[in-house]
This record gives C-alpha cells, sequence and structure tokens, in this order.
C-alpha cells in the first residue's frame, strides 16, 4: 500500500515539472514570435513621433525625448498624399462594391441552383483564383493604353475585380448555403419573385457574409500596389500605395515624415480587420474547410 | 424557361469582368511576346518577330540571375513562412490563454500592403541609421550590408518577406487544426501518447490537405510576388535581388521592353504550372 503511494506522488512531482518546463517553453516561443510580429510597426509608430533629426540620432532610442505632430502635418498638407489618400477610397469603396455586387449573384447561382456545367464553372473559377495577376500587368497595360483608360479609377476598379472575385464567389456560395433553402421556396410559393426573395429574405439573412466579404475587398484594393503602379501612376492619379512608394523616393531618409505616411497608411485597414476579426477567421475558416 | 437561363444571368457579370481583364490579357501577353514592342514603339505597327524575345532571354545573364534569386527566394520563403506558421498555429493550439486575442495580434502583418512592410524593414536594415546593425554593433559583430551585398540582399528580403507572409500560412492551418476532432487526442492521452507523438502521428497526417494547399498557394505567391523586392531593392544591386517575376516588371516598365518582359511573363506562367502540378501530384499520393 504505502510504497505504491509513494510511487504515484513521485511520478505526480515530475509529471507536474514536466508540464511548468512545457508551459514555459510554449509561451516563452510564442512571446518570441510575438515580439517578431510587432517590433517593426512599434519602431516605425514611435519614430513617426520624432523630429527628422532625432529619428537618424545615434544611438536610436526607442521612445521620442519630445513627442512632435510635425511629420504627421507635413504628409496631411503634401497635395500629392492628400490626393492619392482620396484617389484611394475612391478606388476602393468602388471596387469593394463592385465585386460584392458581382459575387454575391455568382456565389448564389452557385449556391441556389442546378444547372448544365455547374462543377466545371466552379473548377474555371477556383482555377482562375491560381492564376497570378502580375502575368497581366503588361498586356493589361499595353491594353488600357491603346484605348487611352490609363491613369483612370474605372480601370482601377474593374482590374481590382480579378484580385477579388473569384475568393468572394466562394465565400457568397458557401454563405448562402448555410441559409435554409426552404425560406426562400416558401416565399415563392407565396408569388414573389426571385429578386424579392433576395430582396426581402437572403440579403438581409447574410449581411455578416457581405460583411466578411466587404471587408476583405476593400483590404485587397487598398493594399494593392503592383496593379496600380503600373496602370495610374501619374501623380494625379496615384492611390495612396503608389503615393507613398514615390513619396519614398522622394524624401530619401527623413524617416520622421515617411514613418508618419506608414502610420497613417496602416490606419483604416487595421481597425477594419481588427474590428472583424473573429468573422474574418470564422468566414475563411467555412471556406476552407467547405473547399 | 426562363429559369433555365436564370443561373447563368446571375453569373454573367463576373464572368465579363474576368473574362476582359484576366483571360483575355493572357493570350494577348503571347500575342505580345510574339512581337516587337517596346514603350516608344507602342502606337505604331508592331513587327512580328516569332521566338526572338525567348532566343533574346535564354542568352540573357541577367535573366539566368533572376532564375537564381528566384529559388534561392522562393525555397527561402517557403521554408520559413511554413515553418514559423506551423509553430505558431500549434502553439496557440496548445490552451494557451486568450489565444483569441494573440491570433488577431499575430495576423496583423497580414493586414498591411506589401509596400509599408518593405518600407518597415528598409527602415530597420539601413546600413547606417537602421536599428537591427545598430543592436550588431552593441554585441560587438559588425554592421552588415543587409540591402547593397549582393549575396545578402535576398535573404534580406526572404526575412522581412517571412514576416509579411507567416501569417497567412498561421491562419490557414490554424483553420485546418480547428477542423480536428479534438477527441482523438483525448483517446490517443489514454493510449499513452506523448504531445510530441500526437504531433507527428495525428495532427499531421490530418493536416495533410491543408498543408499541400497551404504550400501549393505560398509557393506561387513566392514565384510572383515582387512588391517587396521592388520596394526594399528596385532589384539591385544590379540584378542581385532580381526574381523571374520583377525581371519581367523591370524589362517591361524600367527598360520599356514590353515585348521582352511578355516573353518572360509566359515563362513565369511555365514555372507556375510545374510548381502546380508537381504538389497536385504530392497531394494525390
Amino acid at each position: 500500500m504505502w510504497k505504491k503511494k509513494i510511487t504515484f506522488n513521485n511520478s505526480a512531482v515530475i509529471n507536474n515539472i514536466w508540464f511548468f518546463t512545457e508551459r514555459a517553453l510554449i509561451y516563452g516561443l510564442i512571446a518570441i514570435f510575438l515580439f517578431i510580429t510587432l517590433f517593426p510597426l512599434l519602431w516605425v509608430f514611435s519614430t513617426s513621433f520624432k523630429p527628422n533629426e532625432e529619428a537618424i540620432n545615434f544611438p536610436p532610442k526607442f521612445l521620442p525625448e519630445k513627442i512632435t505632430f510635425s511629420n504627421y502635418v507635413f504628409v496631411l498638407t503634401d497635395p500629392n498624399l492628400v490626393r492619392s489618400l482620396i484617389n484611394s477610397f475612391v478606388v476602393s469603396v468602388g471596387s469593394t462594391a463592385l465585386s460584392v455586387v458581382v459575387s454575391a449573384l455568382g456565389g448564389y447561382a452557385f449556391a441556389r441552383f442546378e444547372f448544365k456545367g455547374k462543377n466545371l464553372i466552379m473548377s474555371i473559377i477556383l482555377g482562375l483564383f491560381m492564376i497570378p495577376v502580375v502575368i497581366n500587368i503588361i498586356p493589361l497595360y499595353n491594353m488600357l493604353s491603346n484605348i487611352g483608360m490609363l491613369n483612370s479609377p474605372i480601370s482601377l476598379i474593374l482590374a481590382f475585380q480579378i484580385l477579388i472575385i473569384p475568393l468572394n464567389i466562394l465565400l457568397f456560395k458557401n454563405y448562402f448555403e448555410t441559409i435554409p433553402k426552404e425560406l426562400e421556396e416558401a416565399a415563392l410559393i407565396d408569388g414573389c419573385s426571385r429578386l424579392d426573395v433576395l430582396k426581402r429574405i437572403t440579403i438581409p439573412l447574410s449581411i455578416p457574409g457581405f460583411a466578411i466579404a466587404a471587408v476583405l475587398s476593400f483590404r485587397f484594393s487598398w493594399n494593392e500596389f503592383i496593379l496600380p503602379i503600373v496602370l495610374a501612376n501619374r501623380p494625379d492619379s496615384a492611390v495612396f500605395q503608389v503615393a507613398l512608394y514615390q513619396f519614398i523616393s522622394i524624401y530619401r531618409i527623413q524617416w520622421g515624415y515617411l514613418t508618419a505616411g506608414i502610420t497613417l497608411a496602416i490606419i483604416p485597414v487595421l481597425v477594419l480587420m481588427l474590428s472583424f476579426q473573429k468573422q474574418m477567421i470564422k468566414g475563411l475558416t467555412i471556406g476552407a474547410i467547405r473547399e | 424557361m426562363f429559369a433555365s437561363v436564370e443561373p447563368y444571368l446571375f453569373l454573367t457579370p463576373a464572368f465579363a469582368i474576368l473574362l476582359v481583364f484576366l483571360i483575355f490579357p493572357l493570350f494577348w501577353n503571347i500575342y505580345i511576346s510574339l512581337h516587337d514592342v517596346s514603350l516608344v514603339t507602342i502606337i505604331k505597327g508592331w513587327r512580328y518577330v516569332g521566338w526572338e524575345n525567348f532566343l533574346d532571354l535564354i542568352e540573357d545573364s541577367n535573366f539566368h540571375t533572376s532564375l537564381k534569386v528566384t529559388l534561392l527566394f522562393v525555397a527561402g520563403s517557403v521554408a520559413l513562412q511554413f515553418g514559423a506558421g506551423l509553430l505558431i498555429s500549434t502553439l496557440l493550439n496548445q490552451k494557451v490563454r486568450a489565444s483569441g486575442v494573440l491570433r488577431a495580434v499575430f495576423i496583423i502583418p497580414w493586414t498591411i500592403s506589401a509596400v509599408i512592410a518593405a518600407f518597415s524593414f528598409k527602415f530597420i536594415l539601413d546600413y547606417n541609421f537602421g536599428i537591427l546593425n545598430y543592436l550588431f554593433d552593441k554585441i560587438g559583430l559588425q554592421p552588415v550590408n543587409w540591402l547593397s551585398d549582393p549575396n545578402m540582399v535576398i535573404w534580406s528580403i526572404v526575412i522581412a518577406n517571412m514576416w509579411y507572409g507567416t501569417p497567412f500560412t498561421m491562419l490557414f492551418l490554424t483553420a485546418g487544426i480547428f477542423s480536428i476532432n479534438p477527441t482523438i487526442y483525448e483517446a490517443a492521452i489514454i493510449d499513452g501518447a506523448t504531445k510530441i507523438k500526437s504531433f507527428f502521428y495525428i495532427t499531421l497526417p490530418l493536416l495533410k490537405p491543408f498543408i499541400v494547399i497551404n504550400l501549393i498557394l505560398i509557393t506561387m505567391w513566392s514565384v510572383n510576388f515582387f512588391d517587396l523586392q521592388l520596394v526594399m531593392t528596385g532589384g539591385g544591386p544590379l540584378f542581385a535581388s532580381t526574381t523571374a517575376s520583377l525581371y519581367m516588371y523591370r524589362q517591361a516598365f524600367e527598360f520599356g521592353l514590353l515585348s521582352k518582359g511578355a516573353a518572360a511573363g509566359l515563362i513565369l506562367v511555365a514555372i507556375n504550372l510545374v510548381v502546380t502540378f508537381n504538389y497536385i501530384k504530392l497531394l494525390r499520393r
């Protein structure tokens, strides 16, 4: 009896030691990754409040000696950057709206109808998702310059769709499938038209799905750099990412200005993503699992 | 009668946009690559030159460099992003406190633009004023020419790409881990399996479909992605950080040789096809 109890205690102690080293290891590694993830952004953020001279001071101090907002004032009064912020909002909102409407229609067709070639069309769309968009920059530049549509927000809005539509169609298809078909069928029997059903039943029930698609589309449009730098790089039509790139090449080592510009560019998307992050993970998870 | 065309009507707008902006340009690219087009001659009549642009590429030693650089960049990026992504998603699944908040924080690099990631790293890696060289100096190491040493530069960009791209892998594999039924682990613990053992014998095999799709996606993205290189170094010094995709961009928009760029783009398509094909073969096995 006794002997048995002692061995039990010993192994419990060993188990406990094991448990604590394991926990320490897990939290230690997470802390390291957390530091690597956050450090570059915090460093940029802190530098944006330093005067330009202090930003290149040696040895560098993590916190600004005296906090200044002059970098933000400079960036927000630079006419090119201000215009580009407006351009970015116009293009991103336009491309988000267009892609949500177009992809919701497409996703609805896949979720609710049986039709010839359904599987084939679905695999074509998934296949299109695999086509790297950068391969199209030269022909797109060529096509748009031939019809005089370079440097136009409309071209950008349309071109951005190729980044977003395939993913959004998949998202909407999966989302609509979670809404019971019977609700719609009942309304159809009561004499509603398809569009009425969409307006009154399906869309109100899938607002969260629309939100995920809209946030993702906005993120893609706001952050896209290669398409706009090729298709719209004239100063008056540049979007923010392009203007920031041009700004960087002018103010080479004025780190204060540059880091303030960066901080401003991060804010809209970061706020959006963090406020929707739960739905985002859920949305992506649904997408990934169903695939 | 109307009902039978209805689904096609719903799909028409999406398909029309994809046709004009995604599918047609692919074929137009072939046309450009077979003609002599530069930014100067873009509106004049184009001369048909057959394979000349491709022969040009094959003889261009800068293109050879760019293929080598692509290999290093893709191998480095995929290995680091996948390794770190798998590690973080596994760690966060070990009943960690506030794992939801942590997941949200780890996603942040993925939410910002590549221009910003590139510039932040350019700032940190600056030879004279960068904080990394300052830290190196503090611990008695020589400062490193992160972005202007031809042998170093691509690895500096790989590190930046690891920072920027890892959150996607983390998110994707987390979705995979969530799909595994937790009772399997409970059964394994009862059978006396350690955590490490259950990772190798349960988690990895069940994650395999997610891992393969993830590897396909991040490999293709690394092949085609050049935002970081363009902003951090412009492909330099010389062609030391010019991957094949950036080579295509530089030929077309830096040197104005659209048709040579188009030819490079087609070779890029071929690389993509080979990658996908091999991974799919791997998945089937």
